[in-house]
């Protein structure tokens, strides 16, 4: 027990420096990952309330075939269909492929938001003669906002995660560190641990990031 | 003011009303019954163009609404609606609520919208209530404000839907006060109760609706003291 825990420290020493650098890039990931994934969530949701049978048809479409499919696979996909035709890093590679993954998640949290909104709320707007675009605006998508923060938090937290399958187009990520760590150093267990650490630990912080976030959004307003 | 000519309305195969006729004049306060389910706020959602109505026409202020070419936005505007389940903005505070639809939908510059929100909440005695959001009212409260939210589009008929139905009993009166002083100094309303004593106090007119059809309608003193119909005999048992 105490073997493995020298050994296991001797390897976080040995490591931190790149882990610390690779936790920089997990982060950046992460972060575009999430916020394309807003984006491109925000326009299939509208697609999916809008009156049109043809967005809503291709909104499902999208939805359906990234839900329907691994994220790893999405990424190898994305990688050798950009890459064919236009050059760009692994890591924006890799962050776009999180992005669009994370679209059809996304775009289903925000839809579920804004239908969730009390029907009644629409009709009081409606009934002082706003119309329909300012109800959307002004009554319906900042409820809808609000109640969407949760589960963006827990996609956050999920993608994180999912952010280390880009290690398989060679994103040095803090995943991909380990794994190569695991191989040069034949301390695979050791290594895995550590980064199991790091995920932990950064989930952590996040998860208590977005209860505090979420707490003081609830202090006046419901 | 409101005239409501043959309505008919149906949801799938299920019909509603069945030719409605009430003429509701300037400045008159109808009160509407009848047992649940018998098309009382499906006829208030439809003088509001919430529901649209399958057959008949609808004339506001002397002017019959086209619901394919006219601009129902803006009759809504001028038709104000009350909320059993008040139906306030919980984003935004009870000011912000009330000034809501003269700021976007008016277009008033918000000196003057701001000036209007505080005479009407205090009016209905809310001043004090300015800066808190919706969730720190009690329900009473929220319903005065649902009523001065309503009144700050300056409606030609205010529209209430069981205004009171969701309110604890001791509850009741401040918003039947608030409502007492809107027929007071004039307004013309429609109001679906169970509030007997209120109807009996403050309408003009007291009309059954059982359904989906018109069978009553008479003053207070012979709703209650002389009804025609076999029905609404009952419903007075009823309520009683
Ligand atoms: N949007 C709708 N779709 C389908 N049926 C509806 C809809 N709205 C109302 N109904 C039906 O129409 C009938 C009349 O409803 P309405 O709400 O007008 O009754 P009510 O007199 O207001 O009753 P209550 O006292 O319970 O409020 C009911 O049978 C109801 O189920
Ligand atoms: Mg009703």
């Amino acid at each position: 027990m105490f073997e493995l825990f020298g050994t296991v420290f001797e390897v976080f020493m040995r490591t931190y420096p790149g882990f610390l650098e690779a936790t920089v890039v997990t982060l950046q990931l992460t972060a575009i990952g999430v916020i394309l994934g807003t984006v491109i969530g925000l326009v299939f949701a509208l697609m999916k309330i809008s009156g049109s049978k043809i967005l809503q048809w291709i909104a499902n479409v999208y939805i359906t075939v990234i839900r329907g499919t691994p994220l790893i696979v999405q990424i190898m996909f994305l990688y050798f269909g950009i890459v064919e035709i236009y050059t760009m890093s692994n890591f924006w590679a890799g962050a776009i492929a999180l992005g669009v993954h994370n679209g059809a998640y996304i775009a289903e949290i925000f839809r579920g938001a804004i239908q969730g909104v009390d029907p009644g709320q629409r009709e009081a707007s409606m009934s002082l003669g706003m119309n329909r675009k300012q109800t959307m605006q002004r009554i319906v998508f900042p409820q809808a906002l609000r109640r969407s923060i949760p589960p963006l938090g827990n996609q956050f937290i999920i993608t994180l995660k999912d952010s280390s399958l880009v290690y398989i187009i060679g994103v040095s990520e803090i995943f991909s560190l380990a794994n190569r760590e695991a191989a040069q150093s034949f301390q695979p267990f050791e290594s895995f641990l550590v980064v199991a650490l790091y995920y932990l630990v950064l989930v952590m912080i996040f998860t208590y990031l977005l209860r505090w976030y979420e707490n003081r959004l609830d202090v006046d307003k419901t | 003011m409101i005239i409501g000519e043959n309505i008919h309305k149906s949801f799938g195969d299920l019909e509603v009303l069945k030719g409605v006729d009430l003429h509701v004049q300037p400045q008159e306060v109808v009160v509407l019954v009848g047992v649940s389910g018998s098309g009382k706020s499906t006829l208030l959602r439809c003088f509001n163009f919430l529901e649209m109505i399958n057959e008949g026409s609808i004339t506001i202020d002397g002017k019959k609404v086209d619901p394919k070419k006219d601009n129902l936005t803006k009759i809504r505007a001028e038709v104000g609606m009350v909320f059993q389940h008040f139906n306030l903005f919980p984003h935004k505070t009870v000011l912000e609520n009330v000034i809501e639809a003269p700021l976007t939908v008016k277009k008033m510059n918000k000196e003057k919208a701001k000036k209007l929100g505080l005479e009407l909440l205090e009016k209905v005695g809310l001043s004090d209530k300015a800066d808190v959001y919706p969730s720190k009212l009690s329900g009473g409260q929220k319903q005065r404000v649902a009523i001065a939210r309503s009144l700050a589009m300056e409606p030609k008929v205010m529209l209430f839907d069981e205004p009171t139905s969701a309110l604890d009993p001791e509850l009741v009166g401040e918003v039947l006060q608030v409502m007492k002083q809107l027929a007071e100094e004039g307004m013309t309303m429609v109001v679906v109760t169970h509030e007997m004593k209120f109807a009996k106090e403050v309408a003009d007119r007291i009309i059954m609706i059982d359904q989906g059809t018109i069978i009553e309608s008479a003053d207070p003193e012979n709703f209650f003291g002389n009804p025609q119909h076999e029905r609404t005999r009952q419903f007075i048992q009823l309520v009683e």
